[in-house]
């Protein structure tokens, strides 16, 4: 039941919300800096999350192991390297598409 | 080209004339024959005559009894190649060395360039990271198949022969993201992190932009590592033999 009213809410906001998708590119163009925050937001505190696992991963296992920092520091840059890279991916298309 | 730094400017002054030469007998139309060499590719110029300069330096004053100042800087270097790439590639490494310290010398320069004013990072161009990408990608497929002969096509079907048909387009498109990855990495972090102490720099334009560009030192660093890294990841993952 609860399920169901959360989709009428989300269907009536989507009525609601038509008239937005109904203008021309014109008035698309003033959503751009909006969409681009919410994106690079989103994107961005993803990003943070999970770079902040891995960090905490990485320190506990420093902690209980000083023995292994060679090879969980190559493990860590490697995954924050790959995590941050999402990020970046999301920052390039943002950047493409609000210059073009 | 509106915003010549210094160097491009003198370059340009010098060799536009046989750089125009040069592009139309390849057929190509600069689009501003009065300064075919843009700042990109004369920061690029000025970094591979730099680091050339360094190695003749270092060739010429190779000394057992008395090493110069050149040759800790070049052992230091060394040092690092030869112990990351010995712990990821192992048996065989000293093989790659002269590649890799290429690569982690010029990505760091090019990086570190950009903090000095005056000029700016090459890397923060998208043409720069896809050359070297392109570099790698090329090195380890080469190496790849000097190492394993034809038998480096197992590396691309999978643990079981029937499901190699699945496997083959999967490795194939996951090797060109590679470059995709390695390009946009580097580019996009470069390229970001200008564009971070611009940003500030527009908001307060006394000392608070100094912290970013900090940031940004450290940045350079890491991804001046993780690019070499990779590449040596790669590289052992070519060269490894199945048992």
């Amino acid at each position: 039941m609860r399920k169901l009213q959360y989709l009428f809410m989300s269907l009536a906001a989507l009525l609601i919300a038509v008239p937005a998708f109904g203008q021309g590119s014109d008035a698309a163009a003033q959503w751009v800096p909006l969409a681009a925050g919410l994106g690079m937001a989103l994107a961005a505190g993803l990003c943070g999350l999970g770079q902040g696992k891995a960090t905490a991963s990485a320190t506990e296992a420093l902690a209980r192991n000083p023995g292994a920092r060679p090879g969980i520091f190559i493990f860590l840059i490697l995954g924050l390297a790959f995590i941050e890279s999402l990020a970046l991916f999301t920052f390039v298309i943002i950047f493409l598409k609000v210059h073009a | 080209m509106l915003n010549q730094l210094f160097v491009t400017k003198a370059l340009n002054q010098v060799l536009a004339g046989p750089v125009d030469a040069l592009l139309r007998a390849v057929h190509v139309a600069p689009a501003n024959p009065a300064a075919p060499i843009n700042n990109t590719f004369a920061m690029e110029l000025l970094i591979f005559v730099v680091l050339v300069g360094y190695f003749l330096a270092i060739r010429t004053s190779l000394s057992v009894e008395k090493p110069g100042a050149f040759q800790h800087l070049a052992e230091l270097t060394d040092e690092f190649v030869d112990d990351q790439s010995s712990q990821i590639i192992g048996h065989g490494h000293e093989r790659f060395a002269s590649f890799l310290t290429a690569l982690v010398l010029f990505i760091l320069l090019s990086n570190l360039l950009g903090l000095v004013p005056g000029f700016e990072s090459p890397t923060a161009d998208v043409v720069v990271p896809l050359g070297l990408a392109i570099s790698v990608f090329l090195y380890y497929h080469y190496h790849g198949i000097r190492v394993n002969g034809f038998g480096y096509i197992k590396q691309f079907l999978g643990p079981v022969w029937w499901i190699s048909w699945l496997m083959l387009p999967i490795e194939i498109i996951s090797h060109f993201a590679r470059v995709l990855s390695l390009t946009v990495r580097l580019y996009a972090n470069m390229f970001a992190g200008d564009l971070l102490t611009l940003a500030f720099f527009s908001l307060i334009p006394v000392g608070i932009p100094l912290v970013f560009l900090g940031l940004h030192l450290g940045v350079a660093v890491i991804q001046a590592y993780v690019f070499f890294l990779l590449a040596c990841i790669y590289l052992s993952m070519a060269v490894s033999h199945d048992h």
